[in-house]
C-alpha cells in the first residue's frame, strides 16, 4: 500500500487515497478511488443512477467511513480524528441533501438557521442575514411555513439556504437542481459560481444534468463501474 | 411583519412531548409517590419510637436485696443525691403487687410472701445510662441493688429502627433503579423516534454534548415535574390515611403521626430533585452511548 500524502495540504480541500466503500453484506460500491480537489475548485460529480455519487459525498461529509483507504479534508487525515474534531470539520461543510432532510417541526427560517444555532450563535444576531438569504432564494413570504406545507422546489431552496448560511469552506450539493425550474436552476448555478469565485468556497456538486456541466468552469468527476475519471471541462481549471 | 417575527419564539430542536412521554411521566410520578411514602413512614416511625423510648428512658427501678430493705430511707437519700436524678420513691406493697401482676395474676399475694423492696426513680429528660452510677453509689455505702433501667428495651427499639431504616433504604434504592431503567428505556425510544433530527444535527456538525443536552434538559424537567406530583400525592395520601385511621381506631396513639413540617417538605423536594437528576443522568448516558455508535 502506498503511503500517499497530498502534495500541498493547505491547497487541497478534498483528497481520496485508494478509497473503497462497501455497505454491510454487499459488494463494493467502489474499490479503489483516488482524486484530489484543490481549494476553491468547482467540481461536478456525474455518473448513472446507482453509480455511487451520494455514497461518495457521504464519505466526504463524514456520514460514512471508508472500508479501506484514506480521506483527507482540508489537509487533515480524517481517519484518526476524535469525535469533536470530526464535528468541527463537519461545521466547515455545507450540505444540500438529495432528499433535503429538513426538520418538519421547524419553520423554513428555523431550518435555514440550524447550522448557526448549532454553533451557539444568538438568534438576534443572525436573524437579518438568514431572512435575507431566504428572500434571495425566493422564500421571503414563507419564512415561518413548515416544510410540510411547501412544494418540493421550495423545500429544496430551504435546504440550499441552510447549506450556505454559515459560509462554508466546502459546499456539497447532491442534485441541487433536481426539483427547481430551469430559471431557478440557472440562478442557483450562478449563485454557486459566485460563492466559489468571491468567497473561495470549494464546490462539489453531484448531478445527472449534462447540460449543467458546461455552465461553470471547473472539472468533472465521473463515477462508472466503481472507477472515477477526472477531466476538465473548461479552459481554466 | 418584522415585529411579528420579533415576538415569535424559537421552536425547541426536540419536538414537544408525545404519548410516550406521558407514560413515562406517570411511571416516574408513581415511583416517586412510593419513595416519598416510604420516607414518610420511616420518619413517622422514628418520631413515634422517640416518644416511646423517651418515656421509659426517664424511669428506672432499683431493687434492694432482702437484707438491705431496712436501710430504705438511707438508700432513698443517697439516690436523690445522685446527679440528674429527679425523684426517688419507695413503692408501697400495693404498688409492688401491681407491678408484679403480669407474673402472678390479679389475686393479691399472700402476706407471708416477702416482696422485694422497690424504688421508683425518675431522671431528668434525656438522661441515659445512669443505672451504673446509682448502683455504684449504693455499693459505696454497702448496699446491694439491682437496677432495671429499661436499657435493653430501648436498645431493642434502636435495633428495630436501624432495621427499618435499612429496609427503607433498600426500597428507595430499588425504586431509583427502576426509575433509571425506565427512563433509559424511554430515552432510547425517544432517540429512535427522533432519529432523523439527531442525524441531521450530527451531520451538520453538532457535538455529542449539544445533542445529549437536548434530551437531558427535556427528561430532567419531566422527571422533576413528575417527581413533584408524585410527592404531593404521597403527602395527600398520608394525611388522609392518618385522618381516617384516627377516626376509626382507639389505638391511634400507636399510629405514627404525619406532620407537615420542615422534614416532610424536605423529603418531598429532595425526591423531586432526585427524580430530575436521575432522569437527566439516564438520558445523558443513553444518548451518549447511542451517539458513540454513529460514525
Ligand atoms: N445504506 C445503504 N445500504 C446498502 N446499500 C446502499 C446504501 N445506500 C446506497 N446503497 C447502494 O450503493 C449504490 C450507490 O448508491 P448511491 O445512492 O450512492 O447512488 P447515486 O449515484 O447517488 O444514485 P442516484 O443518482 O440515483 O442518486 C447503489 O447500488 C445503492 O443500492
Ligand atoms: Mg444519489
Amino acid at each position: 500500500m502506498t503511503l500517499y500524502k497530498p502534495d500541498s495540504f493547505d491547497t487541497t480541500s478534498i483528497s481520496f487515497d485508494r478509497v473503497a466503500l462497501r455497505y454491510d453484506g454487499t459488494q463494493d460500491v467502489f474499490s479503489d478511488v483516488s482524486f484530489e480537489l484543490t481549494k476553491g475548485s468547482f467540481t461536478f460529480l456525474t455518473g448513472n443512477s446507482g453509480a455511487g455519487k451520494t455514497s461518495l459525498l457521504k464519505l466526504i461529509y463524514l456520514a460514512l467511513r471508508p472500508s479501506a483507504g484514506d480521506i483527507y479534508l482540508f489537509g487533515q487525515r480524517t481517519h484518526h480524528l476524535k469525535r469533536r474534531q470530526l464535528s468541527a470539520l463537519r461545521r466547515r461543510i455545507g450540505i444540500i441533501f438529495q432528499e433535503f432532510r429538513l426538520l418538519d417541526h421547524l419553520s423554513a427560517y428555523e431550518n435555514a438557521a440550524l447550522p448557526l444555532r448549532i454553533r451557539g450563535q444568538k438568534e438576534r444576531d443572525y436573524r437579518p442575514d438568514v431572512e435575507e438569504l431566504l428572500r434571495w432564494v425566493g422564500l421571503g413570504k414563507r419564512l415561518h411555513a413548515r416544510p410540510a406545507t411547501l412544494s418540493g422546489g421550495e423545500k429544496q431552496r430551504i435546504a440550499i439556504a441552510r447549506a450556505l448560511v454559515n459560509k462554508p469552506d466546502l459546499l456539497i450539493a447532491d442534485e441541487p437542481t433536481g426539483n427547481v425550474d430551469p430559471e431557478m436552476s440557472l440562478r442557483l448555478m450562478r449563485l454557486f459560481a459566485e460563492l466559489n469565485k468571491r468567497m473561495g468556497t470549494s464546490v462539489l456538486m453531484a448531478t445527472h444534468d449534462k447540460a449543467l456541466l458546461g455552465s461553470v468552469p471547473g472539472s468533472v468527476l465521473t463515477l462508472h463501474n466503481g472507477l472515477i475519471v477526472k477531466q476538465n471541462v473548461a479552459e481554466e481549471s | 411583519m418584522a415585529q411579528a417575527a420579533e415576538k415569535r419564539r424559537e421552536s425547541p430542536l426536540l419536538p414537544m412531548s408525545d404519548t410516550r412521554e406521558s407514560a413515562l411521566f406517570f411511571v416516574i410520578a408513581a415511583l416517586c409517590f412510593l419513595a416519598v411514602l416510604t420516607a414518610f413512614s420511616v420518619r413517622a416511625t422514628y418520631s413515634a419510637a422517640e416518644g416511646w423510648t423517651a418515656n421509659v428512658e426517664g424511669e428506672l427501678t432499683a431493687r434492694l436485696s432482702g437484707s438491705d430493705a431496712a436501710r430504705m430511707e438511707e438508700a432513698l437519700g443517697l439516690i436523690r443525691s445522685v446527679d440528674r436524678v429527679q425523684t426517688a420513691k419507695a413503692l408501697t406493697r400495693a404498688e409492688a403487687e401491681a407491678l408484679l401482676q403480669p407474673w402472678f395474676g390479679t389475686q393479691s399475694l399472700p402476706d407471708s410472701l416477702p416482696l422485694p423492696s422497690l424504688i421508683a426513680i425518675t431522671t431528668e429528660p434525656g438522661t441515659q445510662n445512669i443505672g451504673p452510677d446509682i448502683k455504684r453509689a449504693l455499693a459505696e455505702i454497702g448496699l446491694e441493688a439491682e437496677i432495671d433501667d429499661h436499657a435493653k428495651w430501648a436498645e431493642n427499639i434502636r435495633d428495630m429502627l436501624t432495621l427499618i431504616r435499612l429496609i427503607a433504604m433498600g426500597i428507595v434504592a430499588l425504586l431509583a433503579s427502576i426509575a433509571i431503567a425506565v427512563i433509559a428505556f424511554a430515552t432510547h425510544a425517544a432517540l429512535l423516534a427522533r432519529r432523523e433530527i439527531v442525524d441531521v444535527l450530527h451531520i451538520t456538525g453538532a457535538e455529542d454534548q449539544f445533542i445529549a443536552k437536548l434530551f437531558e434538559r427535556r427528561f430532567s424537567l419531566l422527571g422533576f415535574q413528575a417527581g413533584l406530583l408524585g410527592a404531593l400525592l404521597a403527602l395527600g395520601f398520608a394525611i388522609s390515611l392518618a385522618f381516617f385511621a384516627g377516626r376509626m381506631t382507639d389505638w391511634v396513639w400507636l399510629l405514627p403521626s404525619i406532620a407537615l413540617d420542615r422534614w416532610a417538605l424536605m423529603i418531598m423536594l429532595v425526591s423531586a430533585l432526585l427524580a430530575g437528576l436521575v432522569a437527566r443522568g439516564a438520558a445523558r448516558l443513553t444518548v451518549t452511548l447511542a451517539l458513540g455508535r454513529m460514525s
